[in-house]
């Protein structure tokens, strides 16, 4: 048994004979009473996202699941393709079960895989994952004089952010997975 | 680019540069705006012997020492409510705070942290409805110091947006309501469930997220998430309010309780839900309960999270952008 407290992206919760899976979490107190954790949960077999709150004094059974880091490898348009680095043991895993993901995948990326009896049920993402730029506009002069101090820019992994007008074609930087941001650029 | 500094370090001095300017902007438009109106304002302390008791917060902790060995238990207060309301009592009759405030266990970063900047003040012998009017009149002129403008304001009350969206009369609705229309709505629910909590679910999940994309003051609320608010006449609503901007709580507002003997009543209900849900409980504030009765009914108190109001007049959507010390960048 388990409080809702605990849960984390990806925790997997058993739900009226169902297994969900965390996508989003946020703790919210009203201005009285009872505290509640507001979630979004994907359903793991429909895929079916829906959003529940739990009150924190509930309690809830987590699956039980296993963590496994792996590295992406490829996909072929369906099915994305991660291998255990130390089995070489390879696992595959449908484009609608990692959908919010897919932007950040890039090949060699470490990610972990939630386990549940031998079948991969989804992934999760490193807090913070360093990409190159591969495209940057070049910044113009008076461009952060008039307070646009961010530009577009394309990432080795074909996502495209905002990012601040000093990066370029070919910097590397650190780009936060929970909100889509970018965190700084990377020393050389 | 800034003189020799590497373009990285001027980028982020210029962030923190603005920040400190916009920060100053607003804490002098506050003063400005309630100077004008003959507020008076006061400092009152952050570390007290009894911090707020609500049983959802929780205060830092820590002991004070003098030197000849005595040593008493304090905490840092989550609101200056206490202090103020003392001030109250001792006559001062329009009285406002820019204080510092502090609340363990808030996530780091969106639109917490566990240090944060809040405005608190008060009116004697005006009620909620007057400080909406007031609370209106200072964010307009917030919005316009940042050259931007604040829209529209609506005002719903609580049993307004439960008949509309929820389909439920809070006056008379019984705890067998509220779970019918969590069924009905598929919201989920729990054996422990009581009606406030009921109450809760159906607001987070049906009427709040409303709000996201408007600005609303949100009143009257029923009387089990009355807090430290007066009753209405008919006993069942709890006079206060708050304001949602693009779904973002501003401020926290009462018509106050200024009876001694149901705000003693409330204290003693609140320490015992600490006590059953194995948080530190700390002495009921005496001086507060002695000084509570000489307070004028009506009088109306607001709490306004300056840092938010800041983020949200500036456009940013992160506590980040506002604070120069944010305890993410603190606390790795």
């Amino acid at each position: 048994m388990a409080s809702p407290n605990d849960i984390k992206k990806s925790t997997v919760i058993r739900m009226n004979g169902e297994l969900w899976v965390a996508v989003d979490f946020q703790r919210v107190s009203p201005g009285k009473g009872s505290s509640f954790v507001r979630t979004r949960l994907r359903n793991l077999k429909s895929g079916k996202v829906i959003e529940n709150n739990f009150k924190s004094a509930e309690t809830l059974e987590f699956e039980d699941v296993q963590y496994k880091k792996m590295q992406y490898l490829f996909n072929d348009g369906n099915l994305y393709t991660f291998m255990d680095n130390g089995s070489f043991e390879q696992v595959s895993i449908g484009k609608a079960e990692i959908a919010e993901f897919i932007p950040y995948l890039k090949e060699g990326l470490d990610v972990t895989v939630v386990m549940h009896d031998g079948n991969a049920l989804t992934i999760a993402l490193p807090q913070k994952i360093q990409y190159r730029i591969t495209y940057a506009e070049p910044a113009v002069k008076g461009d952060t004089a008039s307070g646009n101090v961010t530009k577009e820019a394309e990432l080795d992994s074909g996502m495209k952010m905002r990012v601040p007008m000093f990066i370029n074609t070919g910097d590397e930087i650190l780009v936060n997975t929970d909100t889509g941001t970018y965190v700084e650029r990377v020393s050389k | 680019m800034g003189r020799g500094l590497k373009p990285r370090l001027y980028f982020f001095m210029q962030n923190i540069l603005d920040t400190i300017r916009d920060r100053q902007t607003i804490n002098d438009v506050i003063r400005a705006f309630l100077r004008s109106r003959n507020y008076v304002e006061v400092e009152t302390p952050l570390m007290v012997a009894s911090p707020d008791i609500e049983p959802t917060l929780t205060p830092f902790e820590t002991i004070v020492k003098t030197p000849d060995g005595s040593s008493y238990t304090a905490g840092l207060i989550t609101s200056p409510e206490y202090s103020m309301k003392k001030l109250l009592g001792m006559g001062l009759q329009k009285i406002f705070t820019l204080t510092k405030v502090f609340r363990n266990n808030e996530s780091f970063g969106g639109i917490h942290n566990p240090e944060f900047t809040m405005l608190e003040w008060y009116t004697q012998g005006a009620d909620m409805f007057a400080c909406m009017d007031e609370t209106e009149a200072l964010v307009h002129e917030v919005f316009a110091a940042f050259r931007h403008d604040a829209g529209v304001i609506d005002r719903k009350s609580v049993p307004d947006l439960f008949r509309e969206l929820i389909g439920v009369d809070l006056t008379h609705a019984s705890q067998q309501d509220l779970i019918d229309a969590c069924n009905r709505l598929e919201v989920h629910i729990d054996s422990s469930d009581t009606e406030s909590d009921l109450f809760y679910r159906l607001f987070l999940s049906k009427i709040e997220p409303t709000f996201a994309d408007r600005n609303i003051f949100v009143h009257t609320y029923p009387k089990y998430q009355a807090a430290l608010s007066r009753l209405t006449p008919d006993g069942k609503f709890g006079e206060r309010f708050e304001l949602y901007f693009n779904g973002v709580e501003l401020c926290n507002a009462f018509t106050e309780l200024t009876d001694p003997i149901e705000q003693r009543k409330r204290f003693e209900e609140e320490s015992k839900t600490r006590l059953e849900s194995g948080k530190t409980t700390f002495p009921i504030d005496e001086d507060l309960l002695n000084l509570l009765a000489s307070v004028q009914n009506p009088s109306f108190g607001n709490a306004l999270g300056v840092d938010r109001l800041l983020m949200v007049a500036t456009g940013k959507t992160s506590l980040e952008d506002v604070l120069p010390f944010s305890a993410k960048k603190l606390f790795h």
